[in-house]
């Protein structure tokens, strides 16, 4: 079986320009173009969100897909599953905005859509061969690969670091 | 011959499917029987309010095959009873006659309401406690032919029936003893937001007060009378007053039942081959150690699988739960409670800050450089953040007016 690809983000790359977050927002927006997307209600909504840590840090984040991912394991509606790619998925139609997923996210990845009352995550654009997020990054902050190519170690001690405080 | 398994799951909720599909990660082979008293397939409890409502129907509720339950061939019976445990023999007794023996077995049988041996008159018919599916569909029966339903007790679970019955179109009354609703998730000053919106959302409260008495005639209830002497007609009543661990099977065997199923630190209890996990079980806080008995589907969960993992041999360590750890949203207000908030007696720290549409109370312990817990109201970004800062027992100096001002964000930790 090949691997499948992740998304990585190289913090030291990002210069905090915000391309990746309107990419991921038209992506997922019904008209697919910046101009449509603009005037949508609700208005669509990034999944990826940069953030800045001090002196001057800029710091991309999206959902990590964890192995054992609390969110998944959390819901209450069985809204959450992790398809064959590996990919962990939030089934609008289930979920019942609840919020225990943002409760148990480490990583603060995971959106309310207040006007729906639901909540939303990086689907990894199934649609696209490459994420919308990662084809608009300039700078090569963001790449798509396999774990093993992107020198695994980065996202393995990451993950581990979680792993042991989840149990 | 006698039937056997080699893993036996009592109890089909969340923490005995857990366990049942955490198993089936490890062991491919080894037959797994769960066993409900329950008519129906293990199910997602927390939306049985949305079955009241009918928002939800049974179809949408069942666990096999959603989420993270989609490991197959795990044999579940419904409708089975275990009456009684014989440690010696490594077997269960059903109440249907039949009994079967194991290998290991998971104590997973949850909780149910509990029932106050004070109020007079609970008998009746249209007073109901909803815990099941097949509660649920008898309160939305009850709930059409009646205009007036009056709850007793203001905790998050009976919040959630409320609103599930005003849904229907009912006039519902709620009747809290303490001085405000979610007593036990918050204190009342933290609650004012949400008051205010359980107020508009057209719920009537009345604090400070208890039933005594529930009068029926013969079409049921028709009223509930108060300690005040105050009576407010009714067709139905819905109690929500916590629940207590099901553990009456385990009378006499042997199994240590201390407030719930005693466990180690790996799930097991003090009998050989024998695990238990989710509200059954003594967890216990991972901040304090405190040994408790949780209601949560997330402990139940974690707990479950952790059990699972060892009854299929691979050790684990349970690393605990908040006894507090809930989020949900109740009249359009979302509120996360986590960790201690309690903290009228005792010494901490409280950071308290609120706005016109958001309320958060940060806890700190005394000496102010742990958090150790949260209240959000309104706003819960990130809320997942403050847990992991909780649990991990994080030194929070460098970030401490982060989580007071309540900007922190992952790349903190980067
Ligand atoms: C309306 C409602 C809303 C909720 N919302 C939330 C929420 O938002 N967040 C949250 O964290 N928690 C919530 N909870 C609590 C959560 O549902 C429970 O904590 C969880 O279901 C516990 O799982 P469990 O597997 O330990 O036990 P249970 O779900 O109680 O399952 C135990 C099963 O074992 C069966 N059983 C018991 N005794 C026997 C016996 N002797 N023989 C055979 N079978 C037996 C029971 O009938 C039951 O089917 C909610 C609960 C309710 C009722």
């Amino acid at each position: 079986m090949t691997q499948p690809k992740e998304i990585f983000v190289k913090t030291d790359r990002c210069v905090g320009c915000l391309s990746c977050t309107i990419a991921c927002a038209v992506a997922h927006s019904n008209s697919r173009t910046l101009f449509g997307a603009v005037f949508e209600k609700p208005v669509p909504k990034s999944r990826i969100y940069v953030e800045w840590s001090d002196p001057d840090k800029k710091i991309p984040l999206v959902c990590r897909h964890c192995e054992e991912a609390p969110c998944m394991f959390a819901c209450i509606s069985g809204a959450i599953h992790r398809d064959e790619n590996g990919v962990v998925l939030t089934d609008t139609d289930k979920c019942i905005g609840c919020w225990t997923c943002v409760m148990v996210c480490p990583y603060g990845v995971i959106g309310r859509h207040l006007e729906t009352h639901k909540a939303y995550r990086c689907d990894r654009c199934p649609d696209r061969d490459v994420p919308a997020c990662v084809s608009a990054c300039p700078t090569g902050a963001l790449v798509y690969e396999t774990a093993a190519s992107f020198s695994g170690a980065v996202r393995k001690s990451a993950s581990r670091e979680l792993i042991r405080s989840e149990g | 011959m006698e039937e056997s398994t080699r893993y036996l799951i009592a109890g089909g909720g969340a923490a005995g499917m857990a366990a049942a599909h955490a198993i089936r990660e490890i062991d491919q082979e080894g037959t797994i029987t769960l066993l409900t008293d329950e008519a129906d397939q293990p199910y997602f409890r927390p939306l049985i309010p949305f079955l009241v409502s009918g928002e939800k129907k049974d179809s949408d509720m069942f666990m096999a095959g959603s989420g993270p339950y989609k490991s197959g061939n795990v044999s579940v019976r419904t409708g089975s009873l275990i009456t009684w445990f014989d440690p010696e023999q490594k077997t269960v007794y059903l109440e249907n006659g039949g009994r079967i023996g194991y290998e290991k077995i998971l104590f997973a049988t949850g909780s149910r309401p509990y029932i106050p041996p004070d109020i007079e008159g609970l008998d009746a018919d249209g007073v109901f406690a909803l815990r099941t599916m097949a509660d649920a569909r008898s309160m939305a029966k009850r709930a059409e032919q009646t205009s007036h339903a009056v709850m007793l007790g203001g905790g998050v679970l009976n919040l959630k029936a409320a609103f599930a019955l005003l849904k229907k179109g009912l006039k519902v009354t709620l009747i809290v003893y303490s001085p405000e609703v979610l007593s036990q998730l918050m204190e009342p000053e933290d609650a004012f937001l949400i008051r205010k919106a359980l107020d508009q959302a057209g719920l009537k409260i009345i604090n400070g007060r208890s039933a005594e008495i529930v009068l029926s005639g013969k079409n049921g209830v028709d009223a509930v009378g108060l300690d005040n002497g105050r009576e407010l007609s009714c067709g139905m009543v819905c109690i929500g007053k916590g629940v207590s661990p099901n553990v009456h099977f385990l009378e006499g065997s042997g199994v240590i039942v201390d407030g719930g199923v005693a466990a180690d630190m790996y799930t097991a209890c003090n009998i050989k081959d024998a695990y238990t996990a989710g509200d059954v079980a003594v967890a216990y806080d991972p901040v304090s150690g405190d040994r408790m008995v949780t209601a949560l589907w997330t402990n139940a969960v974690e707990m479950g699988r952790c059990a699972g993992k060892n009854m299929a041999g691979v050790k684990t360590k349970y690393s605990g739960t908040f006894g507090i750890l809930n989020a949900t949203q109740v009249a359009d207000e979302p509120f996360v409670s986590m960790g201690t908030v309690h903290t009228k007696e005792g010494d901490f720290e409280v950071q308290r800050s609120s706005t016109a549409g958001s309320y958060r109370k940060m806890v700190f312990n005394a000496g102010g450089d742990r958090l150790i817990g949260a209240v959000l109201v309104g706003d819960i970004t990130n809320a997942g953040l403050y847990r992991y800062v909780i649990r991990e027992k994080k030194p929070v100096d460098r970030i401490k007016q982060n989580i007071i001002d309540h900007t922190l964000h992952y790349g903190h930790f980067v």
